[in-house]
């Protein structure tokens, strides 16, 4: 029996699930739809009408701001979180529970969970802390400056556990001789950090950073879940706004063209993640 | 390795890090590990306490949740709310719902993912290159873009034209369509000896007699881990069961929560005990399964 019979489910699903919808998504971007029937080839059209809408450079900034903001908040945490944890005697394995422990929260339920410690009025446990500790109560996700990178505390604060294992497991490979051998040589704690840990870590370090552009560029379910996109649009997001197009206005054509041009800024990324792990592995 | 119990002897145990055991005796790096030791503490915190803050909450009425100022306790600890929100939102059936499309995903996943990995690592037809290639950038790709044309293909099948909305058909095929699996298992695979596999061929038995008593068997470790992550992932999903379950006689856990969140219909204390309901299962099972699923994360983390 040729083997090729084992594969029909896998090619079966992904052409239905994955490639499929990849193609369809390109080609859709050129059409007038209605409903989800392609009517007529109007060629860019519906990338023009996506693009001069006012709201389009907005919420392109909105997303980069996104990664710019999970890149200050979120890059260095867990790398940081797993040195000290691979440094602890004590307690060990109940850090790595607890950092954990957010991953297990789903997603839907934290950013509802921390809707609701935002807040904003004085019964909000932090506003009440805020209080407690003479500041002014603040107007957390209400607030269009704050809006993103709370969002992105509430992103950090579920996702930095999974990280920091990956860290983890590989700092645990790093031969304890480097560091007796710096040790003779007297180094203190913060140079064999520097000149002997961080140069293992680094291609390791250069593969998430990448790994995490690509991840937060594509952020919808926590705006659409804390603040659907508000207020007045200032967490907004290419793929929210994606979803909008498609399910509240029905211009399955322009959410085809958001996709798209998403998918192009992104491809970008993947290629360098592409040559950046291969060097990583040489 | 021996831990001596006198003094501050648990360092002598100490095996991977930066500071050895012999670099913990002088007194600056003392204070460097307990001051990391602190901090440690502080961000153990910042993951429990949110949650806890919840499940604490939870308990109150929507008046104490108005109140200012706040009160951290409930005034009553009573799970009588709990038993008649479960019972009032029918939140049985939510569950029943979830489980369906937990069950039914772990089996495609498996004969799927498992399947491909199987082919692509032991089998290897001509062209599987190929195929496993494609698996690669697949997985890099990312596809979670096209998701309206994904969602289109389930209401309207191609060629067979069967609208899948309101069943659980869409979830699972997508669950056997993920190329991260397929690598796990590619992966796993890679690292049978293949020693064991000749011998048995030498031996005379058939590709069907491997799978099954030799190649099985030893599956069972990455087996239980992709029903693990599909178990988590499932119980978490949102979007796609969003978009495909309209019918509230078939709605998930996750659904059902989100939809409590918007409008009035619902006050903010039902809100919480919902949002509690969505919490304890997963949490339940990473008391139980914290080995697997740590151990699984870094499994397929780093290698891709």
């Amino acid at each position: 029996m040729n083997a090729w019979v084992f594969l029909i489910p896998s090619v079966f699903l992904l052409l239905l699930m994955v490639w499929e919808p990849l193609v369809s998504t390109t080609r859709m971007s050129f059409y007038e739809t209605r409903g989800f029937d392609t009517v007529e080839f109007i060629g860019l059209e519906n990338y023009k009408n996506v693009v001069t809408n006012s709201g389009f450079l907005k919420t392109l900034k909105n997303t980069a701001l996104y990664v710019f903001w999970s890149l200050v908040i979120g890059y260095l945490f867990p790398y940081v979180v797993a040195v000290m944890v691979n440094e602890m005697v004590h307690a060990k394995s109940a850090f790595r529970f607890f950092c954990y422990f957010p991953v297990m929260v789903p997603g839907m339920a934290a950013s509802l969970m921390w809707k609701f410690l935002f807040e904003p009025g004085e019964n909000g446990i932090l506003n009440a802390i805020r209080v407690f500790l003479g500041f002014e109560p603040s107007q957390w996700l209400q607030n269009p400056d704050l809006v993103i990178p709370l969002i992105v505390i509430t992103m950090t604060w579920r996702g930095f556990g999974g990280t920091m294992l990956i860290y983890l497991a590989s700092l645990q490979g790093i031969s304890q001789e480097l560091y007796e051998a710096a040790s003779i040589d007297g180094a203190g704690f913060f140079q064999k950090i520097r000149y002997i840990q961080f140069p293992e870590m680094k291609s390791l370090l250069l593969l998430m950073l990448i790994r995490q552009i690509i991840g937060v560029f594509q952020v919808m379910q926590e705006p659409l879940a804390m603040t659907a996109g508000g207020p007045n649009n200032a967490s907004m997001t290419l793929m929210l706004n994606s979803y909008n197009y498609a399910f509240t206005y029905f211009q399955v054509g322009r959410a085809m063209a958001v996709g798209t041009i998403t998918f192009l800024i992104l491809v970008v990324f993947t290629v360098i993640y592409q040559v950046v792990s291969r060097k990583v592995e040489e | 390795m021996k831990i001596e119990t006198k003094g501050k002897s648990r360092f002598a145990g100490k095996t991977t890090g930066v500071l050895s055991f012999v670099d913990m005796k002088k007194p600056g790096n003392k204070v460097i590990y307990w001051a990391m030791f602190v901090l440690m503490v502080t961000v153990a915190l910042v993951c429990v306490l949110p949650p806890l803050y919840i499940l604490i909450s939870s308990f109150k009425t929507t008046r104490e949740l108005m109140q200012i100022p706040i009160q951290i306790f409930p005034e009553e600890w009573s799970i009588d709310k709990f038993v008649k929100i479960w019972n009032n939102l029918d939140f049985g059936t939510y569950y029943l719902n979830t489980f369906k499309i937990i069950i039914g995903s772990i089996l495609f996943s498996i004969l799927s993912n498992g399947l491909a990995g199987y082919v692509i690592s032991c089998l290897k037809p001509r062209g599987s290159a190929l195929y496993a290639t494609l698996i690669l950038w697949t997985m890099l790709l990312p596809s979670t873009l096209s998701f309206v044309a994904s969602f289109q293909n389930m209401v309207d099948m191609p060629i067979t034209h069967w609208n899948l909305t309101n069943t659980y058909w869409p979830m699972w095929f997508s669950s056997g369509a993920n190329a991260f699996q397929i690598l796990l298992y590619k992966n796993f695979f890679d690292s049978i000896p293949r020693a064991l596999v000749e011998a048995a061929t030498l031996d005379g038995a058939g590709k069907a007699k491997i799978f099954t008593k030799i190649i099985l068997p030893l599956s069972v470790p990455i087996i239980s881990v992709d029903a693990i992550f599909t178990m988590t992932g499932c119980w978490g999903d949102f979007m796609f069961p969003y978009l495909i379950l309209t019918d509230n006689k078939k709605k998930t856990v996750m659904l059902a929560i989100y939809n409590m969140s918007i409008g009035q219909k619902y006050s903010i204390d039902e809100q919480l005990v919902g949002i509690v309901f969505s919490i304890v299962p997963p949490i339940i099972l990473f008391f139980f399964l914290q080995k697997y699923i740590m151990g699984g994360l870094t499994l397929g983390g780093v290698k891709e």
